[in-house]
C-alpha cells in the first residue's frame, strides 16, 4: 500500500516532535512544564491521527485531550502547592528504564516479524473494487446493498484511496449507532458513574459537618 | 510511512509513558504517563484501522454496507478508549486532591498509608 512522500516526511516529522515532548513529560522536573509538553504531545497525536485518515478521532483528540484533559491538568498543577518534586532515586529511574527498555524491544519485536494482512489479501474482486474504486450504499433500513458510485447520488460511504473511508465521519457515526450501540450506552454510564465518583471522593466530610 | 512504523511510534510512546510511571515520584506525573500511554494504544488502534483490511472483506461473503463500515472499528475503538481515558481522568483528580487534603503531600510512596 503506497502512501505519498509528503504524507510520510510529514508523519515523521509529528512523530519525532510527539517522541521529544513525551521525553519532556517524563523527565522535567517542573510539573507545570511537564504539563505544557504534555498539552503538545496530545496535539502532536492529533495531528498524526490526520495524517492517518482519521479525521473524527483527530478532532476527538484534539477537544478531550487538548481542551480537557490538559486545562484539567493544569488546574490541578495549579491548586497543589508542592508539585516541584523531581523524579525517584536512580533505583526508581534503573527499574523504569529497563522496563521500558525491554517492553519496547518486545513490541518492535513483534510488530516487525508479524505478517500482517494488507488490502493486497483481499481475493474478493467485489470487496477490492468496492475499497479502491469507490463504495456507495443504496437502499433503506434492512435492505442496503453496496453498489458502485454513480448510480445515485447518497450521501453513504465512499470508500477509495487505497481502502480508506473518505469522509469517515458518517459512517463512524452509523457504527457507533448500530453496531455498537450497547458500548455506546455503556461508555454514557461508565462516564456518569466515573464523574459522581469524583464528585463523591471530593467532598470534605468535616466542612460538611460544621455545616449542618 | 507503513503499519510497522506506527507501530513503532506508538510502542515508543507507550515505553516512555512506561518509564514515567515507574520512576516519578509525583503522583500527577504518574497520571501524565498513563495518558501517554492512553494515547499509545490509540495511535495503534487507528494505525491498524488505516493498513489492514476489515476481516468481514477477507472472507469472500457478499459485500454489505455494514462490511465495508467494519473497516472503520479501530476508530470506534478509540474512540470509547479516549472515553474510558477521560473518565479516568477526572476520577484520577478527585483522588489526588483528596490525597492532598489528607496527606498534605502528592509523593507517591506516601500513598502506601492512605486511609480515611
Amino acid at each position: 500500500m503506497e502512501v505519498s512522500t509528503l504524507t510520510s516526511v510529514a508523519f515523521w516529522i509529528v512523530s519525532a516532535v510527539i517522541l521529544g515532548l513525551a521525553v519532556i513529560v517524563v523527565t522535567q522536573q517542573n510539573v507545570y512544564r511537564a504539563a505544557i509538553a504534555l498539552a503538545g504531545t496530545f496535539l502532536g497525536v492529533g495531528i498524526l491521527y490526520f495524517i492517518l485518515s482519521a479525521e473524527f478521532v483527530g478532532v476527538v483528540q484534539i477537544l478531550v485531550y487538548v481542551g480537557a484533559i490538559s486545562v484539567l491538568l493544569a488546574f490541578a498543577v495549579m491548586f497543589i502547592q508542592d508539585v516541584t518534586t523531581g523524579s525517584r532515586p536512580s533505583q526508581g529511574r534503573a527499574v523504569g528504564g529497563t522496563m521500558a527498555a525491554l517492553l519496547f524491544a518486545a513490541l518492535v519485536f513483534a510488530s516487525y516479524n508479524s505478517d500482517w494482512t494488507s488490502i493486497d489479501s483481499i481475493t474478493d474482486e467485489t470487496a477490492r473494487a468496492a475499497l479502491t474504486d469507490g463504495f456507495v450504499e443504496v437502499g433503506e433500513g434492512d435492505n442496503l446493498i453496496v453498489a458502485a458510485p454513480g448510480l445515485v447520488d447518497a450521501d453513504s460511504p465512499i470508500v477509495e484511496n487505497d481502502g480508506v473511508l473518505v469522509n469517515s465521519t458518517g459512517p463512524l457515526g452509523v457504527l457507533l449507532t448500530r453496531e455498537y450501540v450497547l458500548a455506546f450506552e455503556v461508555i454514557g454510564l461508565l462516564l456518569v458513574a466515573a464523574l459522581l465518583g469524583g464528585l463523591l471522593l471530593m467532598r470534605d466530610p468535616e466542612n460538611e459537618e460544621a455545616e449542618a | 510511512m507503513t503499519l510497522e512504523n506506527v507501530l513503532l511510534v506508538s510502542a515508543a510512546l507507550f515505553a516512555i509513558g512506561i518509564y514515567g510511571a515507574v520512576s516519578r515520584r509525583s503522583v500527577i506525573s504518574v497520571i501524565m504517563s498513563l495518558e501517554l500511554m492512553f494515547n499509545a494504544v490509540i495511535i495503534a488502534a487507528v494505525g491498524f484501522a488505516r493498513f489492514t483490511p476489515a476481516a468481514a472483506l477477507l472472507s469472500g461473503d457478499p459485500l454489505t454496507a455494514e462490511a465495508v463500515r467494519s473497516a472503520l472499528t479501530g476508530h470506534a475503538f478509540a474512540i470509547f478508549v479516549a472515553a474510558v481515558a477521560a473518565g479516568e481522568a477526572a476520577l484520577a483528580f478527585a483522588l489526588v486532591f483528596a490525597m492532598y487534603r489528607s496527606k498534605e503531600t502528592v509523593e507517591i510512596t506516601e500513598a502506601s498509608e492512605l486511609r480515611n
